[in-house]
């Protein structure tokens, strides 16, 4: 789920680095004040404890060779409150980032925002206001279900819809909607499951580190799962079946609108002038630099000619940049040899 | 401990490895910015910026080998949505490539596209983070600005990490030692939420002790290092360098190509 750089245009990009990095900026200094000096060590560790558990993997039911893992924010959200979790998980994005490379270095803000601000926020507050009162082992089964599910699906918009007001990619919003939230339905469901069991766990074990959050026994019943797997599917279903009739089918689209970018301005009716703006000079002045556009069933000689030319350049370029490389590499080959030596 | 693997190239000695951490973030960051404002149907160019990262990792001594795996680990996301846009994108264009031309549609361009930036973009990543320790580079981006609270935050993050991951095999080996056939979803699930748990109470009682060891070494919340960040003559010729191939290829070659 981690966005790249390739799926996002420019001010995108910039935009959402801004939003996060104010975000953390103001959330730092919030936490700055309240939180003591020796709970800085616990929020590294737990950060590093993300990652451990990522890598705790489980079989999944019908689906053989399949497994999933914890993802952690809500979890986390809810132990600790939604500031530090928020810290801890941007910190997790921000390594996975530098160290292990997954997600670019200009896609960082909108992943911070996707998986670390909005999952640890929104979870924290569904969360809270269904446990809200009364103790009771439903009340948190539900609570941590609902905030794993609605979290998940929607950082999984969130990126849906960056890509597409990035208008890199051709597929069509109404699809990659539909097809990323059925899929991170599961990955929800999957998650407030193991969340639900490990807060079970930890009041069983250690009820001082979950007393604010659990003052009560946890217990998960197959029926109750059973039950919410149904509904949840009922109503992802029936959300799904109202989007896919309400937005034009994908092929369509796509047959019927020059498919640059415009298509997703149509859908989003996204109002920013600028982006218009550079989408405009982008097709005025680079669009097919080597590649022409032309229908398939006019055997157009003239274009065909005027094509070589642009192919020679294109040649060169690639050919004169892949010799550069091969030079490169031979001159450090035998530099190091003669280093050897 | 076994996690020499990841970032193990960081602490090589380079003459790339000596330079400031500050200066390669930020030529990494333009680079990056650059490179994904290309328009998105010339492939030509992109292997001409391909050239910058590519010679930056042969000369710090990174085996490409390493590079392209650690590329192709990262790469399942990128290339499904990729692979969607010849789906949907069918406007038929006339190819033309030194001498040979063929029929193809604006989607498979658009897909190569994606993907040759995704790897242009992934060995300027990789040139950043394989030449510069952890460290160095956390303190470059706290006098860059980041909040001191982050900064402290990754630096504890990086520290633990390896210990955990390898906590994490120990457990994940226990478990594979004792289970020796799929016990069924709820089975699994609540050994899955056992081994989690305990992970997660050990990674306190771990935490707890270190920050009553490190207050005991008299540590108030603020890290005190002995920064040896400074812009020297070396830095300021890769920042020229830098900057010439990049704007060169974007004003001189990428007109040319079109």
């Amino acid at each position: 789920m981690h966005m790249a750089n390739e799926l996002l245009s420019i001010p995108v990009a910039t935009g959402a680095l801004a939003i996060a990095g104010g975000g953390l900026g103001l959330i730092c200094r919030k936490v700055r004040q309240v939180i003591a000096a020796d709970k800085l060590a616990l929020m590294g560790i737990l950060g590093a404890f993300v990652f451990a558990a990522q890598m705790v993997n489980f079989q999944l039911p019908a689906m053989p060779g399949t497994s999933g893992h914890l993802i952690g924010a809500v979890l986390l959200a809810i132990i600790l409150g939604p500031h530090l979790a928020a810290i801890v998980i941007s910190s997790v994005v921000i390594v996975q980032c530098l160290i292990f490379q997954d997600g670019g270095l200009l896609a960082l803000g909108c992943n911070i925002i996707n998986i670390a601000l909005v999952p640890s926020y929104l979870g924290y507050f569904l969360y809270r206001t269904i446990t809200n009162g009364r103790f009771s082992s439903l009340k948190v089964y539900i609570g941590a279900m609902l905030s794993c599910v609605i979290a998940t699906e929607t950082s999984a918009i969130l990126v849906a819809v960056q890509a597409a007001l990035s208008g890199v990619l051709a597929i069509p919003l109404s699809t990659f909607l539909i097809t990323m939230i059925g899929v991170h339905f599961l990955v929800g469901f999957i998650e407030g499951l193991v969340t639900v069991a490990v807060l079970a766990y930890l009041q069983q074990l250690r009820p001082d580190i979950v007393a604010d959050s659990l003052p009560g026994t946890v217990r998960l019943s197959k029926n109750a799962v059973l039950a919410t797997l149904l509904l949840l599917a009922v109503l992802t279903g029936a959300g799904l079946s109202l989007l896919a009739s309400d937005l034009p089918d994908g092929l369509e689209w796509s047959y019927a609108e020059r498919p640059d970018q415009p298509e997703f301005q149509t859908i989003v009716s996204n109002p920013d002038t600028r982006i218009t703006a550079v989408d405009d000079l982008q097709s005025k002045y680079s669009l097919m630099p080597d590649y022409s556009v032309r229908a398939s069933k006019h055997g157009d000689i003239t274009g065909e000619q005027a094509n070589t030319g642009a192919g020679w350049t294109s040649f060169a370029g690639i050919f004169g940049s892949v010799v550069t490389m091969v030079v490169i590499w031979l001159t450090a080959w035998m530099l190091r040899r003669k280093q050897a030596l | 401990m076994h996690h020499a693997y990841i970032d193990k190239f960081a602490y090589q000695d380079s003459a790339i490895h000596r330079l400031d951490s500050r200066v390669k973030f930020l030529v990494v960051l333009v680079f990056t910015a650059v490179v994904i404002s290309l328009p998105r149907s010339s492939l030509s160019i992109l292997v001409c910026y391909a050239i910058g990262p590519f010679a930056l990792l042969v000369w710090a001594g990174i085996p490409l080998k390493f590079v392209f795996k650690q590329i192709l680990l990262v790469s399942p996301f990128v290339l499904v949505l990729a692979l969607s846009c010849p789906l949907y994108d069918r406007t038929p264009v006339a190819v033309s490539f030194g001498p040979f031309s063929w029929q193809s549609s604006l989607g498979w361009i658009r897909c190569f596209v994606i993907l040759g930036k995704f790897v242009v973009t992934m060995l300027a990543l990789i040139g950043l983070v394989s030449t510069t320790r952890f460290s160095d580079l956390l303190a470059g981006l706290q006098k860059l600005g980041l909040p001191r609270l982050l900064i402290i935050q990754l630096g504890f993050l990086y520290r633990y990490i390896f210990v955990l991951i390898d906590r994490a095999h120990h457990i994940l080996r226990a478990r594979a030692g004792r289970k020796l056939r799929n016990l069924g979803f709820k089975t699994e699930l609540r050994t899955a939420a056992s081994m989690l748990g305990s992970l997660f109470i050990r990674s306190i009682d771990t935490a707890e002790h270190i920050s009553t060891a490190m207050q005991a070494r008299g540590f108030d919340g603020n890290w005190h290092t002995i920064s040896k960040l400074q812009v020297r003559r070396c830095d300021l010729i890769f920042v020229l360098t830098a900057a010439a191939f990049i704007s060169g290829l974007y004003f001189l070659v990428k007109p040319v190509l079109q």
